[in-house]
């Protein structure tokens, strides 16, 4: 709306009458092709949602047991991700195209340390679960955050924010510091993978060249219809790079969950540093979002020392099947595999601290 | 091309996994896949990122070359840095996760929303994870807390959950007698007296169907398999009682007495 008025004021300024109309011409035109456009939305939506009620509601067991659990495993994972992916690609749409340029970047302390701690602590404002963190991270990249400072608020947005400290805390209230030592240990471990990273003298090299590319492209536009056009572009270009891998990766958790039998993983106990061990893979294989890993785990919480389940507390939300796979969108294969074995060793022995002392 | 390709299977994506969503809630068969608590919050989300999809392909019938352009810059990059050294290998396997995406994709959009199967019961194990007192409880209150306060009419209320979680407490055949019990679920193996046991469990789900933990009762019934076989659901009422079984550890089981087959209920999961 805002560009036809845009458009009529261009038009009506100081021109003669002929020319106004036939640009007035024009702009409905535009007009009516957006709303063709749009037209094509709605009927491409519909189709598929068409398609969806015609679909059989039942198979009659032509797939075997086995192979439909496996959907209907990967299926929730995609799903319980889904309202957060959408939250987080909005959300990098505002940082992005809607707060003025560097606006973060330069609202931050110029000292590295302390604006390393103010990042890992952006979680708390902008409260989204690790599978819609990705998507903010590359936002808050293309803003002109370094990217060791980026990789800080990947690592410390899923712990440290108000949802999952708070689901933490009904699960586990301040029962042998297990809810301390998550925040404490998640908030450490951001701060030290941003230290540690910030000391590659080459920060581009740390992202894949696909990623690096798109953020070197200028903004050129400023207008608010251009910026709703960039928006759409954005969400389209996340959702191009975001949905093939969290399918994938919520297949491959999915797969493992039917083949591994999870007697397996229990049967490791209570043993301080294979208990320690045990939950990490859990953590890495199950891939559950940070807001409700707590509710998980807490079964497990009787057999397992409290320091092994502080482990899958901080690993998890940073370190799993389906994180990697997004991770690998933007970050190059060997910083991945650096950040991970920097985690796992950070978690583990966070870990067997707790199980020492507590 | 394929810089279009990935734009459009993006959005198709997205769009087919946003549908299947809306869908789901619409029928009822959402609670199948999370816990009823993140419905709302799915169905709003779900929504604003259908109106995005929407916005997206009108963008895109408009502009159809945009990509193209990105791709330019892109390339320039490219020789940049690397005189164009991309090898085979990624396209390789973008090529891959792409198939594999788009046939996952398909399915969703085709198939039909199922339950987990005794399959999954078996491969997680009954009863393995000790969910005793305080575990899951910030959600449903503990049974025993349950259990101290309720009449007796008020037992056949309770659940699968319910049951095994006081099984967990309480061995003394005191505490049950007299105590009416009128449970369904479906049947799963017992390891303990394969024969003339079986559990008749429910999947309890704290988040989505992927923690989904088997949770039984275990129900005594001589040569049960000429009756029933695993999966089935049914409807059993009677009491516990001490177990006739010598071969089984269990020294508290269900004996039923009327069992009867159902269909599957609609909210198959306990939570």
């Amino acid at each position: 709306m805002s560009f036809q008025l845009e458009q009529d004021r261009a038009a009506g300024k100081g021109k003669p009458l002929s020319a106004a109309r036939s640009s007035l011409e024009a702009s409905s035109r535009l007009t009516r092709k957006r709303s063709w456009a749009l037209a094509i939305g709605v009927i491409g939506v519909g189709t598929i949602f068409a398609v969806r009620a015609l679909s059989p509601t039942s198979l009659g067991g032509l797939l075997p047991a086995v192979a439909q659990d496996l959907l209907t495993l990967a299926y929730s994972v995609i799903i319980e991700s889904l309202p957060f992916v959408v939250l987080g690609i909005a959300l990098s749409i505002l940082v992005q195209v809607w707060i003025p340029d560097r606006f973060i970047a330069r609202a931050l302390p110029k000292n590295l340390i302390l604006r390393r701690i103010a990042i890992s602590l952006l979680g708390v404002l902008l409260p989204v679960c690790e599978c819609g963190n990705l998507p903010l991270t590359r936002g808050l990249i293309a803003k002109g955050l370094t990217v060791s400072e980026s990789m800080t608020f990947l690592l410390a947005a899923p712990i440290v924010n108000p949802i999952t400290i708070l689901t933490t805390y009904q699960a586990f209230g301040f029962s042998n510091g297990i809810l301390v030592a998550r925040i404490a240990g998640g908030f450490f471990v951001a701060n030290l993978v941003g230290w540690l990273f910030s000391r590659h003298p080459q920060q581009e090299n740390l992202l894949t060249s696909d990623f690096a590319a798109s953020c070197r492209i200028p903004d050129a536009h400023h207008t608010s219809t251009a910026r709703l056009r960039q928006s759409t572009r954005l969400f389209a270009r996340e959702a191009s790079v975001i949905m093939p891998v969290l399918f994938v990766g919520a297949l491959v958790a999915a797969l493992v969950q039917v083949a591994v039998p999870r007697s397996v993983l229990v049967s490791l106990g209570s043993n301080p540093l294979y208990g320690i061990l045990a939950m990490m893979i859990l953590a890495f294989v199950i891939s559950v979002c940070s807001n409700v890993d707590a509710f998980f785990i807490l079964p497990f919480a009787s057999t397992f020392l409290p320091g092994s389940i502080v482990a899958f507390l901080i690993f998890g939300p940073i370190v799993d099947i389906k994180m990697l796979t997004m991770m690998r969108t933007t970050f190059r294969g060997s910083t991945i595999v650096q950040l991970s074995v920097v985690v796992a060793l950070v978690s583990a022995i966070i870990g067997l601290l707790v199980n020492y002392v507590a | 091309m394929w810089r279009s390709y990935r734009g459009w299977q993006g959005l198709g994506l997205i769009a087919v996994s946003l549908v299947a969503t809306l869908w789901f809630a619409a029928t009822g068969r959402l609670t199948l896949f999370i816990h009823p608590r993140y419905v709302v919050f799915t169905v709003v989300m779900a929504s604003v990122g259908l109106l995005l999809v929407i916005a997206a392909i009108a963008d895109r019938v408009r502009h159809p070359g945009s990509d193209e352009h990105e791709h330019e810059h892109e390339h320039e990059h490219e020789h940049d840095r690397h005189g164009d050294q991309r090898s085979v290998t990624p396209r390789l396997l973008s090529a891959l996760v792409s198939a594999v995406a788009v046939t996952a994709g398909l399915a969703l959009l085709l198939l039909p929303a199922t339950t987990l199967s005794a399959a999954t019961a078996q491969q997680r194990a009954v009863n393995v994870a000790p969910v005793g007192a305080g575990a899951f409880l910030p959600i449903s209150g503990s049974a025993a807390a349950k259990a101290a306060t309720a009449s007796t009419a008020s037992f056949a209320r309770f659940t699968v959950q319910d049951w095994s979680s006081l099984l967990r407490e309480s061995t003394d055949p005191s505490f049950y007698s007299g105590k009416p019990v009128d449970v369904t679920g479906f049947i799963s193996a017992n390891p303990n007296d394969p024969a003339n046991s079986f559990y008749l469990s429910r999947f309890v789900i704290t988040c989505c169907a992927v923690d989904a933990q088997p949770l039984g009762v275990p129900v005594s019934l001589d040569n049960w398999k000429s009756r029933f076989v695993i999966g089935q659901w049914l409807r059993v009422t009677g009491g516990f009682g001490s177990n006739p079984s010598q071969k089984s550890s269990e020294s508290i089981v269900l004996l039923p007495a009327a069992i009867i087959k159902v269909v599957e209920p609609n909210e198959p999961y306990l939570y």
